[in-house]
């Protein structure tokens, strides 16, 4: 098992937050890190793909719309992305299950990401001296390089340790917990994805009008069974009515009203 | 002063623009945020155009000045700042601070507009359609939203880079106009539209409630509305996690733990399940 740990915690480490390796945040946090992404990674390196992106998707659903603005993140979804899904894989108790495991490590990593916010003052500090000397070598040292040295022994240690140990002791952990446990935290696991689409809901729903497409969109699924590409291709549409059809001056109005002039675009 | 005009090339720009992509947050701090990695980004600018050290090192500490926004649509101030270095470096009188000055001014704006475009809205857009490709399983659906996500962030980020360079401070016109607001207020319509059906496909939530009525019929209350409503349940719980978080400011963390001790009553009730 050592060797599936060593790799989950390297792709951990690549997929974190301040990693610069895979173009930055474009290829790192933003792809491998999404849940539906590593689900894939996770479950080849575990030999079951499939599990691997059946629970990849479920915890997708929560972690949705984590936006993270200034550093600030309410829970870590680096470690939801590695060490959570190998042990969701591995606990081999489904996928709600796995999503509740995934939901309770990440906000605890935000710990560990908080230490290293905190730990990267001192390279700053470091660099500026560098900076003072005119030691380009140092700048870059103390600004690419060093804060990587943390960031690798704070990404690699933990998700070796819990995929390690917690391929041994995960699935009999599991067993061992009250069936009310395990019930609980499969309800859990199907209502988190509700605070993902919240906080999104939050950021963009500036007037209640706007609740009419959440609302179609719901509908689109539940009643009329559109597939998600079906629904992505009806939003698109309605939203270049929308585009069209809007007065030029910006009004509070965020129904498509037929203007009479069209915009000339 | 130089005396002979150094001017960048595209190769130039072309490694200011990946040493931003790479380093933006790699020595991110609570206070400093993504000052080294704006200056990292403007390394191969500075290390070609100032050959005094004196001037190189006036250059990198205006450049390790605090600096925080969304790194891929902000690679568009890089480039500006990369323009604006090369134009006083061959003696156009440009104040460095007034380059800074249009840094800190445009850090916000820029932050606001890319955190609601990119994850915000671009993201979860894909991902839904990813997550919906990856249906059973299926490889389709991570790689679609690999190539789809890395393909228009990569060429997007460099073309905002160079448009920044070429424009100057004229390029972010383009992100503020009229015409990008309505487009940004139709690409947040479809991004609510979508997450309607995300919501109905993915949030679960089922009561096992029955009753017993006098006549002896046995009623189950899940079946009753998946009759009338499928998905009432999830729908309104999507609703009332909405209003607490956008009404009563209540955070992500304590929605999670209020989620699980709302859970845990329901199946120690028997109502949940």
């Amino acid at each position: 098992m050592w060797f599936e740990a060593t790799l989950i915690g390297i792709l951990c480490y690549l997929g974190a937050l301040s990693t610069p390796w895979l173009l930055g945040l474009t290829g790192g946090w933003y792809t491998i890190t999404r849940p539906l992404v590593s689900g894939m990674l996770v479950g080849f390196i575990l030999g079951d793909v499939t599990t691997g992106i059946i629970i990849g998707v479920a915890v997708q659903a929560v972690y949705i719309a984590m936006v993270t603005p200034g550093g600030s993140m309410p829970s870590d979804l680096n470690f939801v992305a590695f060490p959570a899904i190998a042990l969701g894989i591995l606990s081999g108790k489904g996928t709600d299950v796995a999503v509740a495991l995934a939901a309770t490590i990440g906000i605890a990593g935000t710990i560990l990401f908080n230490v290293m916010m905190v730990l990267n003052s001192y390279w700053n500090h470091r660099a500026d001296v560098s900076l003072e000397k005119g030691d380009e070598r140092g700048v870059y040292f103390n600004s690419a390089i060093g804060p990587q040295i943390t960031n690798f022994l704070l990404r690699f240690i933990p998700t070796f340790i819990a995929v390690f140990f917690g391929a041994q002791y995960i699935s009999a952990f599991m067993d061992s917990l009250p069936e009310i446990i395990i019930k609980t935290m499969s309800v859990v696991g199907g209502i988190l994805p509700a605070v993902g689409i919240a906080i999104l809901l939050k950021q963009i729903i500036k007037s209640y009008t706007l609740w009419i497409y959440f609302l179609v969109g719901f509908i689109c699924i539940v009643f009329l069974h559109l597939n998600m590409v079906a629904l992505v291709i009806v939003g698109a549409l309605l939203s270049l009515i929308h585009y069209n059809y809007k007065p030029e001056p910006v009004s509070a109005s965020a129904s498509p009203t037929p203007a009479d002039d069209e915009d000339e675009f | 002063m130089n005396t002979t005009p150094v001017s960048l090339d595209k190769k130039d720009l072309r490694r200011c623009w990946r040493a931003w992509m790479m380093y933006n947050l790699s020595s991110m701090s609570f206070e400093r945020l993504e000052s080294f990695g704006f200056c990292l980004g403007m390394m191969p600018a500075i290390k070609k155009l100032y050959s005094d050290p004196k001037q190189r090192i006036e250059a990198m500490r205006r450049h390790a000045s605090f600096y925080n926004t969304e790194p891929q649509i902000g690679a568009i101030v890089n480039g500006m700042a990369v323009g604006l270095e090369e134009k006083k470096a061959n003696g156009e009188p440009i104040d460095g601070e007034a380059i800074n000055t249009l840094k800190v001014g445009l850090m916000g704006p820029i932050a606001g507009i890319g955190d609601s475009m990119i994850p915000g809205m671009l993201i979860p857009i894909l991902l839904s359609i990813g997550m919906a490709l990856a249906a059973g399983g299926s490889i389709i659906g991570p790689l679609f939203y690999i190539i789809s996500f890395n393909a228009i962030m990569i060429c997007g980020s460099y073309w905002l880079f160079m448009k920044g360079y070429r424009m100057g401070s004229g390029s972010v016109e383009m992100l503020v106009s009229s015409k990008s607001t309505k487009l940004r207020e139709a690409l947040s319509l479809l991004g609510v539209f979508v997450m309607g059906g995300v919501a109905a496909s993915y949030v679960k939530l089922g009561t096992g409630l029955e009753f017993v009525t006098k006549d002896g019929v046995n009623i189950h209350v899940q079946q009753m509305l998946d009759g009338i409503f499928p998905q009432l349940l999830p729908l309104l719980v999507v609703v009332g996690v909405w209003y607490f978080m956008a009404k009563r400011g209540l955070s992500p963390v304590k929605a999670m733990v209020s989620l699980l001790v709302l859970a845990a009553l329901g199946v120690a009730c028997g109502v949940l399940g």
